[in-house]
């Protein structure tokens, strides 16, 4: 075998994968900053995003572009809604409210499975053939999946960083009783916190749809890479969560390359505990204040 | 407890209106109804009920100079064994059958066996495992063809025709696919090709691009699906296309062309070498497409046309055996039959060197070639090997 060209190979491999779980991660991390809160239903808007893209490509004859914005506004509105209607009697009972996340998950998902039925669809891809990056190959389908994840997270860190609504948003993450002093309204910024995580959900739902398949049951393996990205990177930090998305992705492709599959399985969870035990708050989080 | 009195009254009616003199035969439908296998439920249930309403319009199904209306009682097992209990037990002891269609799953009809072997109804499963059928188990016979049988003279074939050397496949980690995966490789082995590169992963992996990687980078010349389910198998050759993979597909167990097609796409899957229980083109397979077609409104399973052969198996059998009753006599008759022409082709029993009892049934399959989506045959098989 060729270890330099497997070595690069994996490497590309793991760098696009990490980029995939941090777009995951990002939302969640993000309602948790919010909302001192696991969601569990992340998963689900995964799913539902995924389904809206391929109605919307398959059914609609639109085009990808259109498809992701379009799931995006409605996941953000829907997410928006539901934490409205539903999650604000638990905004100051985080524990009841995780509960409520796993019923809301489990409705979400039996209503996709009441109306899609269970079997698996596919999306046409967005590009055919692959790229060559120097010895590594790539399928092009995935290079434009990751131009579209670079842009929505560049567009997610413009929004957080440079537009009002976005520092107000980070102030709540930050310290809520401080933000709420300096005249910022929660009760907009919370359902504002779960729309943005549900829409990123959405997005990375979407942009995976060519790639993988498209079922009801697609939403659980990205909210478990999301949960160890979070809790690798230390909950609600997204500079953390950007770090160990990259890094669960890298070490992923090196150990499917050197071990057997389910060993590199092991491997991931080994070094989630080891990281719980020796630095609970995570590698770039603040701990719990 | 309204509504049973009135269905009994109106049955007391119906038969006492319509057929006099005429005697009800009872086969029940121990199927998967809901849930994971219920294609393949319905599939066999429907299959049932044509092969009955085909001789009850014949004027009934002709035992010892006595006529039978059949009528087929379905009950769901969920694809679970303890449902599949319940529900034989109220086959066998309530309903009073003494013949069952069914169950779709390995562990059912493992499960329903003590009870259906002690009390001698002779049951025609789906079940795929081994275990199935034995010389103790005299009453339990298989109506369609199982990984055991399809995969190496198919296996033979495509070593001998395509020049397939040195093969590659991902399988599940759990024990069905560590045995199938064990099975292949002997397989391969007995044919003269080699499964050097095998990879085993999760079974809600998704992501198979770092193993498709190292397993591409080791010069395979074809990837093997079997032991893997529908999607997976459909995200398996997406990502290996994705990644320029140019050689050769083949699936030698399982039917699941359709849902590979689905994921995978038809462009993916062009030239991709499968197996399938059935051939459209044979015309006794296409009349019964056709009967199921003008009475169901959704597509048909690949297993129901063996049900179908099953159920006039039977009926066959009793005819023979000239009773209904002693279910002794008809399995003796039905062990008997060979050259029977079902929807399938040319039928008789095998299976003793594998299963020691003469009850799987020896029924034609083929090696097909997927184009533009659809599959075309490309090889005849039996048990003895595919031309």
């Amino acid at each position: 075998m060729d270890w330099t060209f497997l070595a690069t190979q994996a490497t590309v491999n793991g760098l696009i994968v990490g980029l995939l779980y941090l777009l995951m991660a990002v939302g969640f991390t993000l309602v948790f900053g919010v909302m001192r809160m696991v969601n569990f239903a992340h998963g689900e808007f995964y799913m539902l995003g995924a389904f809206g893209a391929y109605f919307l490509v398959s059914g609609a004859q639109l085009p990808f572009m259109a498809a992701v914005a379009i799931t995006f506004a409605g996941a953000l509105a829907g997410g928006a809604l539901l934490e409205w209607g539903v999650l604000k009697p638990f905004r100051r009972d985080e524990l009841n409210g995780m509960i409520a996340t796993i019923g809301l998950a489990m409705i979400l998902q039996n209503l996709a499975l009441m109306f899609f039925g269970p079997d698996p669809l596919s999306m046409p891809p967005v590009a055919e053939g692959v790229t060559r990056l120097g010895k590594a190959v790539v399928p092009t389908a995935r290079l434009y999946v990751v131009v579209f994840a670079c842009a929505v997270l560049a567009l997610l860190y413009g929004f957080l960083r440079f537009s009002r609504p976005g520092r107000a948003l980070r102030a709540v993450v930050e310290d809520m009783e401080i933000a709420a002093i300096q005249g910022i309204r929660s009760r907009l910024y919370y359902p504002l916190g779960f729309g943005l995580g549900a829409g990123l959900a959405a997005v990375a739902g979407a942009l995976m749809a060519p790639l993988f398949s498209v079922s009801p049951f697609v939403g659980g393996a990205p909210l478990l890479k999301a949960f160890i990205v979070v809790i690798l990177g230390g909950l609600g930090s997204i500079p953390g969560a950007a770090v160990a998305a990259m890094l669960l992705g890298l070490v992923e492709s090196y150990a499917s390359l050197l071990l057997a599959g389910s060993t590199a399985d092991m491997l991931i969870f080994a070094i989630v505990m080891a990281m719980l035990v020796l630095r609970p708050k995570g590698l770039l989080g603040r701990g719990e204040a | 407890m309204k509504i049973p009195h009135i269905v009994l009254l109106s049955s007391v009616l119906a038969a006492g209106g319509g057929a006099q003199a005429q005697d009800t035969l009872t086969l029940g439908a121990l199927v998967t109804l809901s849930g994971a296998g219920a294609a393949w439920g319905q599939g066999m249930k429907n299959a049932a009920e044509i092969a009955a309403d085909q001789v009850n319009k014949a004027g009934g199904l002709d035992v010892g100079g006595r006529k039978y209306q059949v009528k087929v009682v379905a009950y769901d097992d969920k694809y679970q064994a303890n449902e599949a209990v319940t529900v034989a037990n109220r086959l066998v002891f309530e309903d009073k059958v003494k013949y069952i269609i069914g169950p779709v799953g390995s562990a059912p009809v493992l499960a329903i066996q003590p009870i259906t072997e002690k009390n001698r109804v002779i049951v025609m499963t789906l079940g795929f495992t081994a275990k199935a059928l034995s010389e103790d188990k005299p009453y339990t016979f298989r109506p369609n063809v199982t990984t055991a049988e399809v995969s190496q003279p198919q296996i033979d074939w495509l070593v001998r025709t395509q020049g397939i050397k040195k093969v590659g496949a991902l399988f599940p980690n759990d024990e069905t696919g560590q045995q199938i995966a064990q099975d292949l490789e002997a397989a391969y082995k007995k044919a003269g090709a080699k499964l050097p590169v095998k990879e085993f992963f999760e079974r809600d992996r998704v992501d198979f691009v770092p193993l498709l990687t190292r397993m591409l980078a080791r010069g395979i010349d074809a990837i093997e699906l079997d032991g893997n389910s529908p999607a997976t198998a459909g995200m398996i050759v997406k990502q290996a296309r994705e990644l320029g993979y140019a050689g050769k597909i083949v699936r030698t167990g399982g039917p699941a062309t359709q849902e590979i097609v689905n994921v995978a796409g038809k462009a993916a899957t062009q030239g991709m070498f499968v197996h399938t229980p059935i051939d459209p083109e044979l015309p006794s397979t296409k009349a019964y497409m056709d009967l199921y077609a003008a009475r169901y409104k959704h597509s048909m399973n690949g297993f129901s046309p063996a049900f179908y052969d099953g159920a006039n198996l039977l009926f066959e059998a009793m005819r023979r055996a000239g009773t209904v009753d002693d279910t002794e006599k008809v399995r003796a008759e039905l062990e008997r039959i060979s050259g029977f022409e079902g929807a399938l082709g040319r039928l008789g029993w095998t299976g003793k060197a594998m299963y020691g009892i003469d009850h799987q049934l020896d029924a034609p399959f083929y090696v097909a070639e997927v184009q533009d989506g659809k599959e075309v045959i490309r090889a005849r098989c039996t048990v003895e090997g595919c031309r």
